[in-house]
């Protein structure tokens, strides 16, 4: 008893009758009007798929995460989604550790219903093998501070997250094409999810008999009556409401509340997408930086060297498949195989590049476009060479796209030529080589 | 002896040995929370500000949103329930308080005071011991009301204790001066971080509460900039 009732926060006579009298003349006790929102910091992590957002004193983190699962027997070509809270007792004293309580479940709800009714998430795009695999993604919603309307603080964390998680990429190979290969960040870039629209919840908290305020606080959460989540896009299509109880609110009033929600919602759609297109560029510019050394790596300068990159990015590419899924057939070791027998056909190396795989095609054409008219020729002459060696050797590959492959590395040596580092030094040679091998492949 | 002052009024953090007593032999000191004594050295368990009041007390000054009970400290407390004897009080500290219902001015079985619960009453700690409720009373030492007792109306906010000390220095701290200038408001402040604020207009009660608020990290200098754009603001 004691030590429940030091756990509880609690509140005096004096504030709740301050609260209400004071929205008498419009005021709120942190000086704002009815309808201001609190100050939004949207902040991410340096992993894909984590936000941190701050709504006022509101504190919450979000993290997407995602799995291949078999899909559910009613709909074996889509992908799942899930949410899940997390209510820490440093929030908020009275949040207890362990089993979820009733708000915790509810706002899971609310985000879930949100997200999911609205079809936000494009759940067939994550479709693997239909009736087989399937991704399921995850959000894990974590209270860090309550400083009241956890539900759209929560929502926009939730959203922030998802624009910017991304998926491992994966295909299909194997002879019935069933078997999935899953690429590891390293060699593929990993593919955002598609979001088509953005359901911003948006909370009115009912104090009193006819007053109603936009984003409560904590204290403004004690007092009120009853508390209603419109959850809507920015176009104004309303994808959910929440009215759990509680005082009772005239239909003119829950028009009112769609009018001023839709305005809100609005704002804080283009704060997320703002926050997320600087993220995005950052991260662009990031990976710039993290595929620097390694395309300065003579890649062709002997096979022994690159067998033994190549041994290393199968283990890592099999412990990555073996996490993801216990039961999953890695099917990296028979690319390589082919590769190697397709090697031996052409008789030149040039064909094949094992860090091909992780560059961006629509980056390099781009790089592609934007280089002088010089570079380009030799590299068509080269690509050209490819295509033959490819089309004479009579076993197609499924899985490493030769055209892709040899633009990529053309691309690549342009891309470092801009960079002077040490092992500028290497590359004539390895062009004058490697240009030398397809050549002779050609004759 | 050397190293002695230059400790006084400034930051320390557990480990700091800020007093040897081989030197000082023949003198007596008190040592307040936060210090310890280890044989002949005094040594800092609590990260803050070392503070001495003549002749011979030492104390580490900290702020924190959790309140321990200090006798004869000023204190807020809420009404959280009702015994026959006496008044269960949340005074944010670890323990609940008790408020005997016989601790008021001129109190005897006949007229015991009916507060309901979530009534913020200005009290002071008479008893804290260790491991043992607190006691509270609503008389000064030598039986007056002098101030204590129930608050009405107003507006009650939560702060750390680094605050609520701030507030009740002297010289009076820049946030209140500059608001004193322009509002006329009643404030108490209790030494366990809350602080209760009353004016005739619910805006001037707003503006001092968030004004109040905002200057925990500010330099007065930056406080007096804060509270002077603020009322500029309102007029």
């Amino acid at each position: 008893m004691e030590q429940r009732l030091g756990n509880t926060w609690r509140m005096t006579v004096n504030e709740k009758k301050f609260i209400e009298s004071a929205l008498e003349s419009e005021l709120r006790v942190d000086g704002r009007r009815p309808f201001d929102y609190r100050a939004l910091t949207i902040k991410f992590g340096r992993e894909d798929g984590s936000s941190e957002v701050q709504l006022g004193q509101t504190h919450i983190m979000s993290f997407v995460t995602s799995q291949l699962v078999q899909p559910y027997r009613d709909r074996p070509n889509e992908g799942t989604l899930s949410v899940f809270t997390e209510f820490s007792p440093m929030a908020d004293p009275s949040f207890e550790a362990g089993r979820p309580s009733e708000s915790a479940v509810e706002l899971g709800r609310i985000i879930d219903r949100g997200l999911r009714e609205s079809r936000a998430v494009d759940t067939e795009s994550l479709c693997v093998v239909a009736g087989k695999w399937v991704w399921s993604i995850r959000i894990d919603l974590h209270i860090l501070d309550n400083g009241g309307n956890l539900v759209d603080a929560a929502n926009i964390a939730a959203l922030a997250a998802l624009l910017t998680f991304r998926r491992p990429e994966c295909t299909l190979g194997g002879d019935d094409g069933q078997e999935v290969t899953l690429h590891p960040p390293e060699v593929r870039e990993p593919l955002p999810l598609i979001v088509h629209h953005l359901p911003i919840a948006v909370t009115f908290a009912f104090i009193g008999d006819e007053h109603m305020v936009i984003d409560p606080t904590h204290h403004e959460e004690a007092v009120m009556g009853g508390r209603m989540s419109v959850t809507l896009n920015a176009n104004g299509d309303v994808c959910a409401i929440q009215k759990a109880g509680g005082h009772g609110v005239m239909q003119s009033v829950v028009m009112q509340c769609l009018r001023i929600a839709s305005v809100k919602a609005g704002d804080i759609t283009s704060k997320i997408k703002t926050v997320v297109e600087s993220y995005k560029t950052d991260r662009a510019l990031r990976m710039v930086k993290r595929h620097a050394p390694i395309n300065a790596v003579d890649v062709n300068e002997s096979g022994g060297k690159a067998k033994q990159i190549l041994e290393g990015q199968k283990l890592k590419s099999e412990e990555c498949s073996v996490s993801q899924s216990d039961d999953m057939d890695v099917e990296q070791g028979r690319i390589n195989k082919r590769t190697d027998k397709n090697r031996s056909f052409t008789g030149g190396p040039s064909s094949w590049d094992p860090y091909s795989e992780g560059v961006n095609t629509d980056e390099l054409k781009a790089t592609l476009a934007s280089r002088g008219s010089v570079a380009v020729p030799m590299n068509l002459d080269n690509l050209g060479d490819t295509i033959r060696d490819e089309t004479k050797s009579d076993e197609p590959l499924s899985d490493v796209n030769p055209v892709s492959s040899s633009t990529d590395s053309a691309g690549k040596e342009m891309a470092t030529s801009k960079e002077k580092t040490l092992q500028d030094a290497v590359k004539p040679k390895n062009k004058r080589k490697k240009k030398k091998s397809s050549n002779t492949a050609a004759v | 002896m050397g190293s002695k002052p230059c400790f006084i009024d400034k930051l320390v953090v557990p480990g700091d040995v800020v007093l040897d007593l081989s030197s000082m032999t023949n003198q007596t000191i008190k040592l307040g929370g936060g210090l310890q004594q280890d044989h002949d050295a005094v040594t800092v368990v609590k990260a803050g500000i070392l503070r001495f009041s003549k002749p011979s007390k030492y104390w580490i000054e900290s702020s924190h949103k959790r309140y321990i009970p200090t006798v004869g400290d000023a204190v807020l407390g809420i009404v959280v329930d009702k015994r026959a004897d006496s008044f269960y009080v949340d005074i944010k500290g670890p323990m609940m308080a008790f408020l005997p219902v016989l601790a008021f001015e001129g109190g005897n079985r006949r007229n015991i005071p009916k507060f309901e619960v979530g009534t913020l009453i200005y009290t002071r700690i008479v008893k804290a011991n260790p491991g043992i409720n607190p006691e509270l009373s609503c008389m000064d030492a030598s039986g007056k009301a002098a101030e204590f007792g129930p608050l009405k109306d107003g507006y009650m906010f939560e702060s750390s204790t680094g605050l609520s000390r701030m507030l009740l220095s002297s010289p009076t701290c820049p946030v209140l001066e500059g608001l004193g200038k322009k509002l006329a408001f009643e404030i108490a402040v209790g030494l366990n971080g809350r602080v209760w604020v009353n004016a005739e207009h619910k805006s001037s009660i707003i503006l001092a509460a968030n004004a109040i608020m905002n200057s925990e990290s500010l330099t007065p200098v930056q406080q007096k900039i804060m509270v002077e754009r603020l009322l500029d603001r309102v007029n």
